[in-house]
């Protein structure tokens, strides 16, 4: 579904991305793990458009979106939950969601997908006209996960979805990220907690200095020798 | 609705503004025709650095270009005010428009002085430009005329100015909740994540850099009718700095904040008139107490202590339809 080939991605004259090449394929769940500095988060936000690549395509299903900007990668269908989460503090709940929906003009389709919304976090619901800011980190992460889904994505890039929160509540995000597979998207995750990843993808890609250093399945991450190794420094 | 609540001050504050003429002297007839002016500068400034959060300073220079189009264009060509007017504001949307290009790279403090080195060079072309803008000395505009309407120039001038102002808050206010003012504070809020979801930055900073523009340009053309004179050291950084203070005094991201910011601020500096010196500290003393003491402005404080003035950035929504069955058609999935 989503194919990046020979992706090279530089600020000034830093060379983050030095040459990615791998695949997500349609209904899967792919991890992209890496340390910090790695380029993870440059990498999805090439994807979203929010960077341009200096060289290479990222095809996405089938047709080139290298060089698109950003409103135009989400009218595709790839949309991205960031880093830290970055809801809109100021904004309530139901204004957050709705602005997720900003490339959207099919008014009474975005209704019924906020219901959807609601009925998937009913914790949201109840607080919607709170300021987003003054929620918790969990409840931030919904509603950044929520306002992303008002896109309709087909495929949703999310950047460390358990940064951040307590332990429990990591349980909980592990399962709304399967739910959200189960529907149907498509995703790639960017995680520095390898056992969500191997917990929730089906394969995983190790990035290190710019370039995928491991492609394996994501269940043996855990017991792999090697990836601890060049991943973890163990 | 609570008696003391954002709409019933408003309206008994529009109330006293249409009645004033008839009671004020010409001296306080000029002091409120001065403050719906501001008022239009204030909301301009609010929607760009409030709302959409670009600390730009370019606004006095918007206000003069305002003030010069609408000058030079009935000097130079002898075009009636009612045709140079809407051209000059026109002119000041377009410049508005022109700065929001940098906008797009720049923020924070780099924007704040790119568009302070703009200001500076309006300034210069104002006083430098001399076959055009007449220098340093500044020029008379024509005095307009209200004929057939059988109403003095000041009076005139004065309601002119009130139902712009009338017009342009409600097309504010409608603004700031609609859809383009939820993304504007997206923008402020979160530039990478409004980008990221498909927010269209460069359309929205262009915009909002235009609709200050045009506030400003109409503020401009009004006021150099009211003075029937333009000179460049009204648009200085002074008057920038004026204008920054109405918002910060009024509230930063309320319409309403910035209709009272500048009226308490035009009314403290015209009171202060009288005693030379004080005013510039009197201002800057207000400032300061402001930003330390109570930085959500005056709207803040009202906002917290009396009921009925908040602010959402949705108009009041009737009933919820209920869902809308899903087309199982489309192949997009569905949340």
């Amino acid at each position: 579904m989503l194919a990046i080939q020979h992706l090279k991605v530089s600020y000034g004259i830093t060379q983050v991305l030095r040459d990615v090449t791998f695949e997500v394929p349609a209904g899967k769940i792919v991890a992209l793990l890496g340390g910090n500095g790695s380029g993870k988060t440059t990498m999805l936000n090439t994807l979203s458009g929010v960077v341009r690549c200096s060289g290479g395509s990222i095809l996405f299903e089938g047709k080139e979106c290298a060089g698109l900007s950003a409103d135009n990668m989400v009218r595709r269908g790839i949309v991205q939950v960031p880093q830290g989460r970055e809801v809109w503090p100021s904004m309530s709940v139901q204004d957050n969601l709705e602005l997720g929906a900003a490339t959207r003009r099919d008014w009474g389709a975005m209704r019924a997908d906020l219901d959807e919304v609601y009925a998937m976090f009913p914790k949201l619901a109840a607080v919607r006209k709170r300021r987003a800011g003054s929620l918790s980190g969990g409840e931030q992460q919904m509603v950044a996960i929520g306002r992303a889904l008002m896109a309709r994505p087909r495929c949703l890039l999310m950047d460390e979805p358990s940064a951040g929160l307590a332990p429990t509540i990591v349980g909980d995000m592990v399962d709304t990220i399967l739910a959200l597979n189960r529907r149907g998207l498509t995703i790639l995750l960017v995680e520095q907690n390898i056992g969500v990843a191997a917990a929730v993808a089906e394969s995983a890609h190790i990035l290190q200095g710019g370039e995928i250093t491991f492609s394996g399945p994501a269940a043996g991450l855990v017991d792999n020798d090697e990836v601890l190794r060049s991943y973890l420094g163990r | 609705m609570a008696l003391f609540g954002r709409r019933n001050v408003l309206v008994a504050m529009l109330l006293f503004a249409a009645v004033a003429p008839t009671f004020l002297n010409a001296y306080y007839l000029f002091v409120a025709n001065t403050i719906l002016i501001y008022v239009l500068l204030a909301i301009g400034l609010n929607i760009l650095v409030g709302y959409a959060g670009q600390l730009a300073f370019a606004n006095a220079a918007m206000f003069g270009i305002g003030a010069y189009g609408t000058g030079l264009l009935q000097v130079h060509f002898g075009w009636p005010f009612w045709l140079a007017f809407p051209l000059g504001a026109l002119i000041a949307t377009m410049v508005g428009l022109a700065i929001s290009l940098p906008a797009l790279r720049l923020s924070g403090l780099y924007l704040a002085l790119s568009t302070l080195a703009f200001a500076q060079f309006t300034q210069w072309v104002f006083l430098n430009w001399e076959p055009v803008t007449f220098g340093a000395g500044g020029f008379k505009t024509p005095p307009i005329s209200f004929a057939p309407l059988p109403i003095s120039k000041t009076l005139g001038l004065y309601y002119l100015s009130l139902i712009l102002v009338m017009v342009l808050f409600a097309l504010a206010q409608n603004l700031v909740r609609s859809r383009i003012g939820r993304a504007f504070v997206a923008v402020r809020d979160g530039e990478i994540a409004a980008e990221s979801l498909g927010v269209d930055l460069l359309r929205y900073k262009a915009l909002a850099f235009g609709i200050s523009g045009f506030y400003a340009g109409i503020a401009g053309g009004l006021y150099s009718a009211m003075l029937n004179f333009v000179s460049p050291e009204g648009f200085d950084l002074f008057q920038m700095v004026i204008h920054k203070a109405m918002i910060i005094v009024g509230g930063l991201g309320s319409i309403v904040g910035s209709v009272l910011g500048a009226g308490t601020l035009v009314f403290v500096l015209e009171a202060l008139r009288k005693v030379k010196g004080v005013q510039e500290i009197a201002f800057g003393a207000i400032l300061v107490g402001f930003i330390l003491f109570m930085p959500g402005g005056i709207i803040g404080y009202l906002k917290e202590k009396v009921r009925g003035w908040e602010e959402p950035l949705h108009r009041a929504r009737a009933s919820r339809r209920p869902p809308v069955a899903a087309t199982s058609e489309s192949s997009e999935v569905r949340p």
